[in-house]
């Protein structure tokens, strides 16, 4: 097949246009950039998924590692996390966390964002300041725990969600994105007698799907990573998530020195903590590719008028 | 429609607020009233990556059977940065719990604040555990404006790293154990040229290392204190009365640079030391890639971590030397400091009348029932006992409840409240094995004994020292590594140059502060 670079009209009819010399080097350019990128976005991640495989009795580095025969991989790493209590019970608990945060925040966000979208909206722009303030003013740890403590969610779940449901990033998104669609739609729903609720859900939201599941992917993705909120508030270690576990395994580093066995058994705790790094992202692995197409899509409408 | 709308939302709505409930599994503020004293403590758990003790933990019943406490437990994030800011942020709150696992320079900072109880006259209250863990440096560690603010637990044993070699290498060789750094080059040079292990390749080097740098193992760190141990200058610090101070700035420490350079220079230490990691570092040595190193007792002879050695080297020997004396005699293996584990009352608790049933459970802690039951669990379930008396993983109806197993480790957390590094903990720790392929007999119990015979450097208390800013450090580090690697001249002109820049920088500042601070808190020796 000929390569070609693109095509012109000529009358009626499509002329594809023949690559220069300038073309094929800036195509070699571009190929080049991206091979590299590439390897340095593989070389880690295949090291990760190969290091959770080594067997406990294999002494090497990590570049020999990497080339370690399948037939030589040992699966005890996994085995041995998906027989643990502890983790089966993170693992429930940024479940938990994912899918209330994400719940809660659409469900504040959406109706917030719609509203100031409403040009007629009176104090519109106080209220937008009102947003944007504490959004570039952070109001620090401290005031945050404080908040929690008195709302009594220390040792709850919401804790890790409620207080941060709203992000100002998020919200101006989904507002620039609500600004976008055309004013007629909401106008002649408003002219057949339906109140700004029912506009929001009958007219806009239907609308509006590759925002929400690209800001719901903005939430998720926080909400499933969230260490520090949950290290803060969560005092009772039964409700502790993953990353939070991730982050005990991952310092567990000095253990070979003071004990025999680690607390997932024989597997080598260097392959455990390739095991868990790799299985606590495979949610969110899982979850892109369904989500990329309205990813791109929200993204760039969001951002037409940001 | 509206109202089929508005119905929409108000479902909505309510199945949102019914969710919250999902989450809200916490526990409620005790309801006071005649009954158990709660106890709020925020341990550190013995085995960060696995779970809290289960919810039907003997320990729970037993503690308020005996005691009348309801002991309510959160185990510290495993991270001393995580564990600062958790406590710092509930202290702000006035939130702190009852006893809690804290450092010593955020207790320092949370005394002023008056949020924490002083601990003097608990001591006389709980005579068993004062006699076992609390002697007169562990009541002086965290005694601030003369009070102790905190019962300063023993932390990881002393001294038990020692510097090793390979006996089969040197027998090979004809070579003797190597007493001086003279002898050491002579031996270093040998395992690199001469073919220690008889392979045929030139696959080997003398010394192997990688930067292992703490607050008072400054650059070039731990595993190379033996060679500046030889000039008397390991460690970050002297705290000798006589010549305190930053041992950077001595000039036996530009002795030491000139020692280690010529090591480098010669290509007898494994070249990979500056980019190894500490995995990468043990993995070498058991693919026998040197033959002189510093090494944990452990890291070393724990049955586990010398197994890959001795399948690969059936006929290797390892053992554990005496320092290298250095020109002027002096030999050390490093600096070692006393490790604690600092738990603080909180002023709330203490005002709330709780100190004396933290005491109580504290001694408690030390009887012989909690000392075995937090120490290793419920005996026949989670350990027996051997001829001797020393908790073992084994004669049991389900292995994997063993202490040192995965099913077992939730009900041992709290152990280190109540180790003290006695013998019981010890040989149960480090039992005695038959290695796999060569049969030999080994201890990391004896391996560490062994260790602590050698010459030491006692800096008790240097690692309380100030830490200086992040570009001093980076300038500190960076500095001496560039004159190690050739990219500065090591020279006397050089060196003296590099040391006045140093001092502009902060370091004469960093060595002041140091030294003053030794001597308010009387860690200066003669």
């Amino acid at each position: 097949m000929k390569k070609t670079t693109g095509y012109r009209r000529v009358g009626n009819t499509s002329v594809a246009i023949k690559p220069t010399k300038a073309d094929h080097s800036f195509n070699f350019l571009v190929d080049f950039f991206l091979a590299v990128l590439l390897v340095i976005i593989a070389v880690p991640l295949w090291s990760t998924i190969t290091l959770s495989f080594r067997p406990n009795d294999y002494i090497g580095n990590n570049l020999q590692g990497m080339f370690l025969a399948p037939w030589n991989w040992s699966f005890a790493a996994y085995k041995a996390l998906l027989g643990n209590q502890g983790f089966i019970l993170a693992f429930k608990n940024s479940i938990l966390i994912l899918i209330g945060g994400v719940a809660t925040s659409l469900l504040l966000t959406i109706p917030l964002a719609y509203v100031l979208s409403i040009t007629t909206l009176p104090g519109r722009k106080f209220l937008n300041l009102l947003i944007v303030v504490p959004y570039v003013f952070n109001v620090g740890m401290i005031p945050s725990y404080l908040l929690v403590t008195h709302l009594g969610l220390i040792d709850h779940l919401a804790a890790i969600f409620l207080p941060g449901a709203i992000s100002t990033y998020n919200c101006l998104i989904m507002r620039s994105f609500f600004e976008g669609l055309p004013n007629e739609l909401k106008e002649s729903a408003r002219i057949d007698g339906a109140t700004e609720i029912q506009v929001l859900i009958r007219v806009i939201l239907p609308l509006s799907k590759a925002i929400i599941m690209t800001i719901g992917l903005f939430y998720g993705v926080s909400f499933w990573n969230d260490f520090f909120h949950a290290m803060l508030y969560l005092n009772d270690n039964s409700l502790q998530p993953l990353p939070i576990l991730l982050r005990n395994i991952l310092m567990a580093s000095g253990m070979n020195e003071y004990v025999e066995v680690n607390a997932f058994g024989d597997a080598p705790i260097a392959a455990i903590k390739a095991a868990s790094v790799f299985m606590s992202a495979i949610p969110m692995v899982i979850a892109y590719p369904f989500i990329q197409k309205y990813f791109t899509k929200g993204t760039l409408l969001g951002s037409v008028k940001g | 429609m509206k109202k089929h709308c508005t119905s929409r939302i108000g479902m909505a709505t309510v199945v949102l607020l019914l969710s919250l409930s999902l989450f809200a599994q916490g526990t409620k503020e005790e309801v006071k009233a005649a009954g158990p004293t709660s106890v709020e403590l925020w341990y550190g758990a013995a085995i960060t990556e696995a779970g809290p003790p289960p919810a039907d933990w003997v320990g729970f019943k037993v503690i308020k059977d005996k005691l009348n406490i309801d002991l309510k437990l959160t185990a510290l994030p495993s991270n001393e940065n995580d564990q600062d800011v958790k406590i710092q942020a509930a202290a702000a709150a006035n939130n702190l719990p009852d006893l809690f696992m804290v450092r010593r320079d955020v207790l320092s900072r949370l005394v002023p604040q008056g949020l924490v109880a002083p601990v003097d006259d608990l001591y006389a209250k709980m005579p068993v555990r004062t006699a076992d863990h609390y002697d007169a440096v562990s009541q002086n560690h965290a005694r601030i404006n003369g009070k102790s603010y905190g019962l300063a637990d023993p932390g990881s044993i002393n001294m038990n790293e020692g510097l090793l070699i390979r006996k089969d290498w040197l027998d090979n060789l004809g070579l003797a154990v190597p007493t001086t750094t003279d002898e050491l080059l002579a031996v270093m040079r040998a395992f690199t040229f001469n073919d220690p292990d008889k392979n045929g390749k030139n696959d080997t080097w003398g010394y192997g290392a990688f930067q292992e740098i703490n607050n008072f193992e400054a650059w070039p760190g731990r595993r190379l204190e033996p060679l500046f141990g030889a000039f008397g200058v390991d460690g970050t610090w002297s705290l000798k009365e006589s010549e305190a101070g930053l041992n950077v700035l001595k000039g036996e420490f530009y002795d030491a640079m000139v020692f280690l350079k010529k090591i480098v220079d010669e290509g007898i230490m494994d070249p990979n030391w500056l980019s190894y990691k500490k995995d990468d570092f043990r993995a070498a040595w058991k693919q026998g890639r040197f033959g002189i190193m510093r090494e944990q007792n452990a890291a070393f002879a724990a049955q586990a971590n010398y197994a890959p050695f001795d399948k690969n080297f059936p006929e290797g020997n390892w053992i554990v030397i005496d320092p290298p004396k250095g020109p002027t005699g002096k030999a050390s293996i490093g600096p070692y400091t006393a490790n604690y584990r600092i738990y603080a009352i909180s002023a709330k608790a203490a005002k709330e009348g709780k100190a004396d049933k933290i005491a109580a459970l504290l001694e408690w802690m030390a009887s012989d029932e909690g000392y075995y039951l937090l120490g290793w669990g419920v005996e026949g379930v989670n350990y027996t006992k051997d001829a001797d008396g020393i908790p073992v993983a084994k004669g049991l109806a389900d292995p994997n409840l063993a202490f040192s197993a995965p099913g077992g480790q939730t009900v041992t957390q709290l152990r280190n409240m109540v180790f003290y590094n006695g013998d019981i903990e010890l040989y149960a720790r480090y039992p005695l094995y038959v290695t796999e392929t060569s049969k030999k007999e080994m201890s990391a119990l004896t391996v560490m004994r062994e260790m602590q015979t050698k010459a030491w450097t006692a800096q008790i208390g240097s690692d309380t020292l100030p830490i200086p800013n992040a570009d001093l450090k980076r300038f500190y580090e960076q500095g001496l590594s560039e004159f190690i690697t050739g990219k500065r001249v090591l020279n006397p002109a050089n060196w003296a140059k590099w040391i006045d820049e140093f001092k502009k920088l902060g370091g004469q500042e960093w060595n002041d502060k140091g030294v003053a601070f030794a001597k308010e808190n009387n860690l200066l020796t003669r």
